[in-house]
């Protein structure tokens, strides 16, 4: 038996090969200022630009303008305990509506709040009265914190109204008409309803996968545009091996994304106070398939790159679509079938899914059993597909290398022996 | 030189342009393809305009005909499911953690007894804010059905007593909270998102295929001849080369003004003139920001990474999901540079609030103030397109 096909042999070259190729990728990749701008600076500039620009997560002090026909102290009660709360600020008080709308066309307010003419007689005398809130629908927040600071001034005072028409009732049957089944309202994890602690997670999530397929394809790309055939591997004798070519290069990108993980998910959070409420062991694990699944499926697709720029033409512009599909705002129940089914192509529609519910809300690794088994199978499945893109790019550059042989071979022949070749 | 030959070169150059577009996939993938699937997508994602039957849970231990009943009304909002009745919370908690429900809704014991003897038994109703659109939602539901058990108890002791419905409801709540919400009344969330969304999609789009055009030219070394071609102008050889872009880009956004307003049937307070010429204002403006990306590093690469970034901030700074009015001033600078909040603001005024056209004026000068851009670059830019060696 021939040294070369000997299993300890293989193997033994196998590792050494799969080494030389691990120092040869992280070599590409800190010569490629491209590369670099998507393993480092994007992960490392977006989160902190997301979290200036979210940071004060709730909004405060939206601006509305009031219509005071009844002009009481109740109705000015109202106005002043309006301002006073931390989501409104009231701007003005107008004479009448088209003055108030005036206002907002101007943008000087957001929404008007009218009080008719009997507002404080009607209270005044136990007859039920209205408050018209006009919202513009600009901003959904804007029109949340109307809502909600509008309702709750409305019950204050309507309570205290009913105790002051009703001063000094000992009847147990009144306060029970008044309130016959209180409620509370609770919100369980991201307490304060923070829209950065909703959506920051998912957008650290996505930013993993899409800069490692943008940052692979992308070493892909310049390859194939610098190997002499066009070809993902080059001609060498250690790029022989499909196994060997896959484990070396994965093995460095998971390396340079162990550091990207350390700061995304332990140094961001704490820096900027987004929710953090997922056990440690329970994110390393979740985020190990995660990260294996988004480097195969990144080089699986740089096996259809042929320049280093096609990557950021097609895959930029999904990201905004990959946010919707995983379900993190537009709840995937409420997503058709037909796209959910094409999210699955995607590590990151389980990967956000799952990891929001780790990180926010908690959960363990068997609460997001599915998702976890997910990552998983496309882990598998795209290091299947990464090894067959690589077999046939090896088969093609030998198959280029043996015909320009050949074409030099006859070329030469040609030359020898021009009688052989009258024409 | 005259007018004519500007002319001219400009038809040579646009020709020259329109077959390298139809001979390079990729133009077609980024300038049809990607923004017609996006519209697709995003369309049919939404469909529904507000997602319907969140699957919520109800801890009922209370069991009785009346705790079944609030079961069965809350079950028959359009918003919730009730796709788990338990008397367990914990067993609920869990099933939130394990993303199968967005709230509970929790009965207590005694819950019906109670409230007809007047014991003011408590309703109590989580909602996961992990998931903010979905809790809000359901929010508003729960609340509703919360409200609604407090009037029905209230209802049946007022009578007892003697009192009429009007009485009843003034003591039950005595000011009540009249929403108008104008423009998009229904709520509607594809109106909402979709709005801004797509045009953002298209603006990207435009950033890419702009950078990549002049970007090829300094990369393949065929940036002299085009200069040639355009007489060594600078402006007649980007006029040239944009036109044609121009002119597709153009046609998408009409496509987009048309399915958003016409087959969505959303809300078109103004007209479809200004909103158009939004769109065409955008086009140009985005290009010339595009130009202004790659003259001002002109490689390929670092113009296409510069375009992919800004154009994936513009999202987030536009302000349509979080209002820019509640970042920090430094960001609400920042917003300015950005086409696309110009466009988001003019669509605010005109076709969802069908304001008169001198409150949106700034933003269209804001938009047109875009193609000064190419001006202040154009020398850079046609230095490199000269003597520019790429390095790859």
């Amino acid at each position: 038996m021939k040294k070369e096909h000997r299993l300890h042999y293989i193997i033994k070259e196998g590792i050494l090969d799969s080494f030389y190729i691990w120092k040869e990728e992280i070599r590409n990749v800190f010569k490629d200022k491209g590369v670099i701008i998507f393993f480092f600076l994007v992960p490392f500039l977006y989160p902190i630009l997301y979290s200036f620009m979210y940071n004060n997560e709730i909004v405060h002090d939206a601006k509305m303008v009031v219509v005071d026909q009844s002009d009481t102290y109740l109705s000015r009660d109202f106005i002043r305990r309006m301002n006073a709360s931390s989501d409104v600020k009231i701007v003005g008080v107008c004479p009448d509506m088209e003055a108030a709308k005036k206002m907002v066309d101007n943008k000087e307010a957001y929404a008007i709040l009218y009080f008719p003419t009997d507002f404080s007689k009607d209270l005044n005398t136990g007859k039920r009265t209205t408050v018209s809130l006009y919202t513009d629908m600009s901003s959904l927040l804007f029109y949340k914190a109307f809502l909600m600071t509008a309702t709750t001034v409305s019950l204050e005072i309507g309570n205290e109204v009913r105790l002051h028409n009703h001063p000094n009732t000992t009847d147990k049957q009144d306060e029970i008409l008044i309130e016959p089944v209180p409620y509370e309202a609770i919100t369980m994890f991201n307490t304060q309803t923070g829209f950065g602690s909703f959506l920051v997670p998912a957008i650290l999530i996505l930013i993993i996968q899409q800069t490692l397929i943008l940052g692979i394809c992308m070493l892909g790309g310049t390859t194939r545009e610098k190997n002499r055939f066009h070809t993902l591997v080059p001609v060498s004798r250690h790029f022989s091996g499909t196994l060997r070519i896959v484990f070396g290069k994965s093995l460095a990108y998971i390396l340079i994304y162990v550091i990207v993980c350390l700061w995304e998910f332990a140094a961001v959070p704490k820096i900027f106070g987004f929710p953090m409420v997922g056990h440690p062991v329970t994110v390393i694990l979740f985020l190990l398939p995660y990260l294996f699944a988004c480097i195969f499926f990144s080089m699986t697709m740089s096996g259809f790159m042929k320049t280093r720029e096609a990557p950021m033409m097609i895959f930029v512009f999904t990201s905004v679509m990959l946010v919707f599909i995983s379900g993190v705002s537009w709840p995937k129940e409420a997503i058709p079938p037909f796209w959910r089914a094409v999210g699955y192509i995607f590590p990151s529609t389980a990967g956000i899914q799952g990891f929001i519910r780790i990180n926010t809300s908690g959960a363990l690794l068997h609460d997001v059993i599915h998702e976890y088994h997910t990552l998983w199978i496309q882990a598998g499945f795209y290091f299947v597909t990464a090894c067959i893109i690589y077999r046939y790019q090896i088969l093609r550059s030998r198959k280029l290398i043996i015909e320009q042989y050949e074409y030099m071979k006859n070329k030469q022949n040609k030359r020898l022996n021009p009688e052989i070749h009258p024409e | 030189m005259n007018k004519n030959s500007w002319l001219h070169n400009i038809g040579v150059i646009a020709r020259r342009e329109m077959s390298r577009l139809a001979h390079q996939p990729v133009y077609f993938f980024c300038m049809i393809f990607a923004p017609i699937f996006s519209m697709v997508f995003f369309l049919t994602l939404m469909s529904d305009g507000l997602p319907t039957n969140l699957p919520i849970a109800v801890v009922d231990q209370d069991n009785s005909a009346n705790s079944r009943k609030i079961i069965r009304q809350l079950d028959a909002f359009e918003q919730s499911k009730v796709v788990l009745t338990t008397t367990s919370f914990e067993e609920a908690r869990k099933e939130v953690q394990k993303g199968n429900l967005y709230g509970i809704f929790l009965i207590p014991r005694d819950f019906g007894t109670d409230a007809a003897s007047g014991r003011q038994p408590k309703l109590s109703f989580y909602t996961n804010s992990t998931y903010l659109v979905a809790s809000s939602l359901l929010f508003r539901d729960m609340k509703t059905m919360s409200v609604l058990a407090g009037a029905s108890v209230g209802l049946q002791t007022g009578k007892a007593r003697g009192l009429t419905d009007d009485q009843i409801m003034a003591q039950l709540q005595p000011i009540q909270i009249d929403t108008h919400i104008i423009g998009n009344p229904w709520l509607n969330y594809s109106v909402y998102l979709n709005n801004t969304i797509l045009p953002g999609i298209i603006q990207l789009l435009i950033f890419l295929v702009t950078v990549y055009s002049i970007g090829t030219e300094l990369k393949y070394g065929t940036s002299r001849e085009w200069l040639g071609l355009g007489n060594q102008s600078i402006t007649v050889s980007l006029l040239g080369k944009l036109l044609p872009q121009t002119i597709i880009f153009m046609l998408i956004s009409v496509l987009c003004a048309v399915s958003l307003y016409g087959f969505s049937d959303f809300p078109l307070n103004s007209g479809w003139g200004p909103m158009l010429s939004a769109l065409f204002l955008l086009v140009i403006a985005s290009q010339a920001v595009g130009v202004f990306m790659i003259g001002i590093i002109p490689t390929l690469r670092m113009g296409l990474s510069t375009a992919s970034l800004f154009g994936m901030v513009s999202f987030s700074i536009v302000g349509f999901s979080f209002p820019v009015l509640a970042m920090s001033p430094a960001m609400q600078g920042l917003s300015y540079l950005f086409p696309l909040r110009h466009y988001f603001l003019i669509y605010v005024d005109q076709a969802l609030n069908g304001r008169a056209l001198h409150y949106s004026i700034d933003q269209y000068l804001w938009l047109a103030a875009f193609l000064i851009l190419p001006f202040i670059v154009g020398k850079h830019l046609k230095n490199a397109m000269l003597h520019f060696k790429y390095i790859p």
